[in-house]
């Protein structure tokens, strides 16, 4: 199901007031709480560490820096179940985000746990994005995408488009508009089969990183029109890091 | 035309004993260090204690230490000998020597015959005495040492990293575009071939982006395929983006 834009910003103030209160019960007292939602129904993971198929066959991996586990980390098993958010929470702030999905372990004793709707967990993490210090609106980004809900990136592009946030967050929101853009447009998986895939790619990164006054019209013009699905992913991934504010508005154009 | 062919080979033989002095000179020395010090060319200057500068039309280049007082030459090279063996090269510009009573000083040497020495040790060495062997012959104001670059580029016996170094100065030097161009049949190691996709690309003619566009094209490595376009991707050159972008459309 999706909400018009216009609807999403009607329930604003409501989404506005439950996110507080699901801030207000979070924060309540420092120490770890895991906040548990619905997943969308593609993500996996080993509830542990890696989280495959977000958007396309997409891998990521939000485990401690040591992996402890056998084998290679995308041997891993992959299981559709909740995501489970880990919020760090000192002095009544959540100061780290680590996100998993699947099987949810045994929480030790001291970490608290909250059942969320993914609406619910949608609106809590929506506002750590938007107003969050810098590394925790960042963090919250995958947490949030990965909630079941219609459409993550009306938020995303506000948040891209938003002078008042750190740079890093907006670039970090261009970054995964970029994921959004390509799994919108079903390339998000599209691989570089051939070398003349491959030099295809390679031709996209080189032209990105021309100076900005030629780079940036060359990869919107290639994000809207390349030939290739190898070479326009790849120029929707190098817009996303220019951290251009065009590119927000490009994004937006290919999402709709 | 035959009286130059005479002249170029006299003078061939004139270095070649002139070499020859240089290297009987070093050889006679068992332990120890051997000093010596030649003209630098025009542009080369350093702090005598291992910062060099140079200022050329084709390069700027700085090594060490950027905030020092720039001395005009001498090249000064010390050559460690153990056992009737070249152990080690140092180079400094500018500055004196602090030798002891065991150094054999050779005194000032032309800067010619020390250079096309130089090179032909740098065949032997690896690491930093090659570094200075190949960098000292280079800041020499010596007649066309291209020759010696070649043959040391191709030679492989030497260390890759002495290859390399010595594709970089002859990048660097006056020889011309389209004899660098026509080297790259001859460099078989990826690491070569690699360097040479930069090497090339610092020369901003029309024949090195004609060059760099070839290997893009054709190199057997997709990897040095890619340098090549890195490098394209980098110049001033319309040829060079509308190649890569004629990658996008084909």
């Amino acid at each position: 199901m999706r909400f018009p834009l216009g609807l999403s910003l009607l329930l604003a103030p409501a989404l506005s007031l439950s996110a507080q209160s699901v801030s207000e019960r979070v924060t309540s007292s420092d120490g770890l709480v895991q906040v548990i939602y619905p997943s969308r129904p593609t993500a996996c993971g080993d509830g542990q560490s890696t989280i495959s198929n977000v958007l396309g066959r997409s891998n990521y991996y939000s485990g401690n820096s040591e992996f402890s586990g056998h084998g290679r980390w995308f041997d891993r098993p992959c299981v559709h179940g909740p995501a489970r958010a880990v919020a760090t929470v000192v002095g009544r702030e959540v100061t780290r985000l680590r996100v998993y999905v699947g099987p949810v372990p045994t929480a030790s004793a001291e970490t608290r746990s909250m059942t969320l709707t993914a609406s619910e967990a949608a609106t809590w993490l929506g506002d750590l994005a938007s107003r969050g210090t810098g590394r925790v609106a960042s963090d919250a980004m995958l947490p949030l995408i990965l909630a079941d809900i219609p459409d993550p990136w009306p938020l995303l592009l506000r948040i891209a488009r938003d002078d008042n946030r750190p740079r890093e967050v907006r670039r970090n929101a261009l970054t995964w508009l970029a994921n959004g853009v390509t799994d919108h447009l079903g390339i998000a998986d599209s691989r570089d089969d051939s070398e003349d895939d491959e030099m295809r790619t390679q031709a996209v990164f080189v032209l990105s990183q021309r100076p900005r006054g030629e780079s940036v019209p060359e990869l919107i013009e290639l994000a809207r029109s390349a030939k290739h699905a190898s070479a326009r992913r790849s120029a929707i991934f190098w817009l996303g890091q220019t951290g251009d504010p065009r590119a927000a508005d490009v994004f937006a154009e290919l999402l709709r | 035309m035959r009286t130059l062919a005479w002249a170029a080979a006299a003078a061939l033989v004139a270095n070649q004993i002139a070499a020859q002095s240089l290297v009987s000179r070093v050889d006679a020395v068992r332990d120890g260090r051997v000093l010596m010090s030649f003209a630098a060319r025009p542009g080369v200057c350093g702090d005598g204690r291992g910062s060099v500068w140079i200022q050329s039309s084709r390069i700027t280049y700085a090594s060490g230490d950027r905030e020092f007082v720039c001395i005009t030459g001498p090249v000064r090279v010390a050559i460690g000998r153990a056992d009737k063996q070249t152990v080690s090269v140092r180079k400094w510009v500018g500055g004196r020597w602090s030798s002891d009573a065991s150094d054999v000083d050779l005194g000032t040497v032309q800067a010619s015959e020390a250079a096309h020495y130089l090179l032909g040790l740098a065949h032997a060495l690896a690491g930093n005495s090659a570094d200075d062997a190949v960098s000292a012959a280079v800041f020499a104001d010596a007649t066309d040492l291209s020759p010696d670059l070649t043959k040391l580029i191709r030679d492989d016996d030497a260390s890759l990293e002495t290859r390399k170094q010595a594709l970089f100065w002859l990048g660097e030097s006056d020889f011309p575009t389209a004899d660098l161009v026509r080297l790259r049949e001859s460099l078989k190691p990826f690491a070569l071939r690699e360097h040479y996709t930069f090497v090339l690309s610092q020369r901003h003619e029309d024949a090195a982006i004609d060059g760099l566009i070839e290997v893009a094209r054709n190199d057997p490595d997709s990897e040095i395929r890619r340098r090549a376009m890195f490098w394209l991707g980098q110049t001033k050159e319309a040829k060079a983006i509308n190649f890569l972008r004629d990658i996008l459309t084909r």
